[in-house]
């Protein structure tokens, strides 16, 4: 009874040494990690992000870079840390159910706590202007003339840009009469794609405008509507999984972390999202907001990395 | 475009213009002089910066800073033997050789004069005539990039200093250094023994730093007994005369050429540039016999050279939408930032905004000059200091500089371990310089290759059917290869 008692109230004391260590947080700084260079999407977004994050928080908040093996360096320097909630990671769903499913990296799974996703946009199968083909069953066609001699781009291997590709022509039946092209980055791709090097490249609409493209399908689960004329690779003919594909990313903990700190951190996001000065910097920066709480996030990531295994096996990674 | 030029000019003599352009020059030196710290990093560390601030101011920020880098790496190449940026690899070699017969101010003023000039050209060229040279950008496929780097690596024979054997060898280990880490078109993890810090690769960077500047003080430290004499003697940047000029016009002309055409090529960068352009330097100029023992000719060579790529590289970036490198992508996200969307029209939907970049960035180049003398003028008494304080400042600016870059304690331990292997290989009298083009170019050459064999289902000699450019560049790299055995024969059959 006595010894009973003992231990309730040492429990006691420790759920509220707990939940008080959580009301403190956070006591420091939080580093927010772009596992990319300065400057590119990911890191332009958590900049973005940042300022209203740490007033969302009432603390500090930075962003710092530690780009490298398409992600998986930050990412697998990230797994190893103590899941205080004072290091999160801006990772992209090639970052987090991709690369580990292809390289053998230190982490998988079950490594993170997911906070919160933040944006998400789905990828579009794109030509040149001037290419002969007005739609998917032209180029269907055009494949099976002459097999062997189309070429398909993308921004490296198991990237998004790759993804969208083997979707497409493995959706189609026809990738094994084409060829990849891989290049380092998506800019590369697109000048080959404007020389008539490659014949097609996917990627997110925000990229496509980036020269004189013509889009022939979405990987949206409705018409986008800036196209209202493109159709979606459903209505094309590709089933699941792998007739949607988007280009998703929110952050990620490291596994571990006290529910108090994860709710604390997923508030802030919530709250730094929807404010009015980072809705403005999504909308110049064509960022396609899709927030979702950390249980959500948390299914859907578990969800995506399942579903990107097959696709995976379809690009022969 | 131009006949906004007048409200461009009112942009950039505001107050915030002014400000930007001079501040953004000097922080733009003054990172580059940092070992450790490249253009890219430099360009990063104002980047946050310019979110708050409006479209031209924010651009002219990342331009100036760029610019100034590009010039202040040839600084601590030549004071100090430490490139602060790969691209200032090539001045090493014959602006230290100058700095230590004493001619360091010279030997800067050289540099400067020969940026400067580069950087002005690219701007005249890129105001004029961007559209066109963009239309080059696009001629240059895989295979062509392919040839072009081929030329690019028969350097290794024209600045291997002593043996070409051991030059070659140098240039080798650079190559292989170059495919640790994910294979380009396959992914496949190659030589990473499981570490997912290599996973990356060795970061290029730690590899300059390692095997120039730590080498560097290792040598120091073996031989020299003495800790009291100064390292170089310097007071200040001085202007080479009209008449050190004559005979030297042709080769600044070449190598501001070969970095405006190299610039403008997506993918290959101010680094190829300048050892491209040493290379044709030592083969064409008038006092190729001097190159490697400070000769001013070198250092023309390679400065006029990667100052002249900024320009170049703003070419496809604004007249395409594609960045012509890691910097310019940067520019392009900022652009986008601003909502304005980069690409084929951009010129002519914003013709302000670019005019105001292009004046801009033509000022920036005149500022280079006397921003650089006032601030080697500051410069000058900080390497008064004795050796063995400077060899130690050395060693902490490249550690902070390197381990500021990505925050990972692991660049560290690649700078310290290029340090050690390229101090016992110049021991030997390997060279150092081939070891960092095979490291620059080995990855385009590799990527490039194979992507031709991609296109060409494995042909490799139908790389150069079809394929004018790629033919007369390889035709090139044959000749330049076997000009030195030509001559050589021609003076055994005379003699």
């Amino acid at each position: 009874m006595k010894l009973g008692y003992l231990t309730s109230a040492a429990l006691a004391v420790v759920i509220t040494a707990g939940s008080a260590a959580a009301q403190d947080f956070p006591q420091r700084p939080i580093n927010l990690i772009a596992p990319f260079n300065a400057g590119g999407g990911t890191d332009l977004l958590l900049r973005g992000l940042a300022p209203h994050f740490a007033e969302a928080i009432g603390g500090d908040a930075f962003v710092s870079n530690m780009a490298g093996g398409s992600g998986t360096v930050a990412a697998s320097a990230l797994q190893g840390q103590r899941p205080d909630g004072y290091q999160m990671a801006y990772m992209s769903v090639t970052v987090s159910t991709i690369q580990p499913q292809i390289k053998n990296v230190p982490y998988g799974l079950d490594s993170w706590t997911p906070i919160c996703s933040i944006a998400a946009s789905p990828t579009m199968l794109f030509v040149s202007a001037d290419s002969p083909y007005q739609s998917m069953e032209d180029v269907v066609a055009a494949v099976k003339a002459d097999p062997g001699k189309l070429v398909y781009g993308s921004s490296g291997p198991g990237a998004i840009t790759h993804l969208t590709m083997v979707s497409a022509f493995a959706g189609l039946g026809i990738i094994d009469d084409m060829k990849h092209l891989p290049f380092q980055g998506s800019g590369p791709a697109i000048k080959e794609l404007t020389a008539g090097n490659i014949q097609f490249f996917g990627d997110t609409e925000l990229l496509m405008k980036r020269g004189d493209f013509r889009p022939l399908m979405v990987f949206n689960n409705a018409r986008l509507e800036n196209f209202p004329d493109v159709p979606t690779a459903t209505e094309v003919g590709i089933e699941a999984p792998l007739n949607e594909l988007y280009l998703w990313g929110g952050l990620f903990a490291p596994a571990g972390l006290e529910p108090e700190v994860t709710a604390t951190l997923e508030s802030a996001c919530e709250t730094a999202v929807a404010s009015d000065g980072f809705q403005e910097f999504a909308a110049n920066s064509g960022t396609i907001i899709n927030y979702r709480g950390a249980e959500e996030f948390d299914a859907f990531y578990r969800a995506q990395y399942e579903a990107n295994a097959g696709l995976i096996e379809a690009a022969g990674l | 475009m131009l006949s906004s030029l007048p409200e461009a000019i009112g942009i950039l003599l505001s107050l915030e213009g002014l400000l930007v352009l001079v501040l953004g020059t000097v922080l733009g030196i003054v990172l580059g002089a940092m070992p450790g710290i490249g253009s890219t990093v430099a360009v990063a560390i104002v980047l946050p910066f310019t979110l708050t601030m409006s479209q031209a101011p924010a651009i002219i920020l990342l331009l100036a800073v760029y610019a100034g880098s590009v010039y202040g790496g040839s600084i601590a190449a030549i004071l100090i033997n430490t490139p602060g940026t790969p691209q200032s690899a090539a001045t090493c070699l014959d602006g230290y050789p100058m700095a230590q017969r004493g001619e360091a101010g010279l030997a800067l003023g050289w540099a400067t004069v020969a940026s400067v000039v580069g950087g002005l050209v690219s701007a005249v060229v890129l105001i004029f005539a961007a559209p066109q040279l963009a239309a080059v950008a696009l001629e240059f496929g895989p295979i062509e990039t392919f040839a072009l780097i081929l030329l690019g690596m028969t350097c290794i024979v024209s600045v291997s200093t002593g043996s070409v054997v051991k030059g070659l060898t140098a240039g080798m280990i650079g190559i292989f250094l170059s495919t640790v880490g994910g294979d380009p078109i396959l992914g496949e993890m190659r030589f990473t023994f499981g570490n997912w810090q290599l996973f990356a690769g060795f970061n290029l960077l730690a590899v300059v730093i390692g095997v120039f500047a730590l080498s560097e003080v290792f040598m120091r430290a073996s031989v020299k007994v003495s800790t009291v004499s100064e390292l170089v003697a310097f007071n200040g940047i001085v202007l080479p005369s009209w008449q050190m000029w004559k005979g030297r016009l042709r080769n600044l002309g070449k190598s501001v050429a070969i970095g405006n055409v190299i610039g403008v090529l997506p993918g290959t960068g101010a680094a190829t540039a300048a050892f491209i352009s040493y290379a044709e330097g030592r083969r064409s100029s008038p006092n190729r016999e001097g190159f490697g023992k400070g000769e001013p000719d070198g250092i023309v060579s390679s400065e006029a050279a990667n100052n002249a790529v900024t320009g170049g590289a703003l070419v496809p970036t604004m007249a395409l939408g594609i960045p012509g490198d890691a910097i310019t992508a940067v520019m392009l996200a900022t652009l986008t930032l601003h909502g304005i969307t980069p690409g084929p029209k951009l010129v002519e939907d914003n013709p302000t905004l670019i005019a105001t970049i292009f004046a801009g960035f033509f000022v920036i180049n005149l500022l280079l000059l006397p921003l650089g003398m006032l601030l080697s003028r500051v410069a000058a008494p900080i390497l008064r200091v004795r050796e063995a304080f400077m060899m130690t400042a050395i060693v902490i600016l490249c550690a902070v500089g390197i381990y500021f870059v990505r925050g990972n304690p692991f660049d560290l331990l690649v700078m310290g371990g290029a340090g050690v292997v390229g101090f016992l290989l110049r021991r030997q009298g390997v060279p150092m310089a081939p070891l960092v083009i095979g490291m620059v170019l080995g990855p385009t050459l590799e990527l490039t290759l194979r992507q031709g064999l991609i296109l060409k289902d494995g042909n490799f000699l139908a790389f150069f059917s079809g394929h004018p450019i790629a033919l007369v560049l390889a035709l090139a790299a044959i000749g330049a290869l076997s000009l030195p055995l030509i001559r050589a024969m021609r003076k055994g059959s005379a003699a």
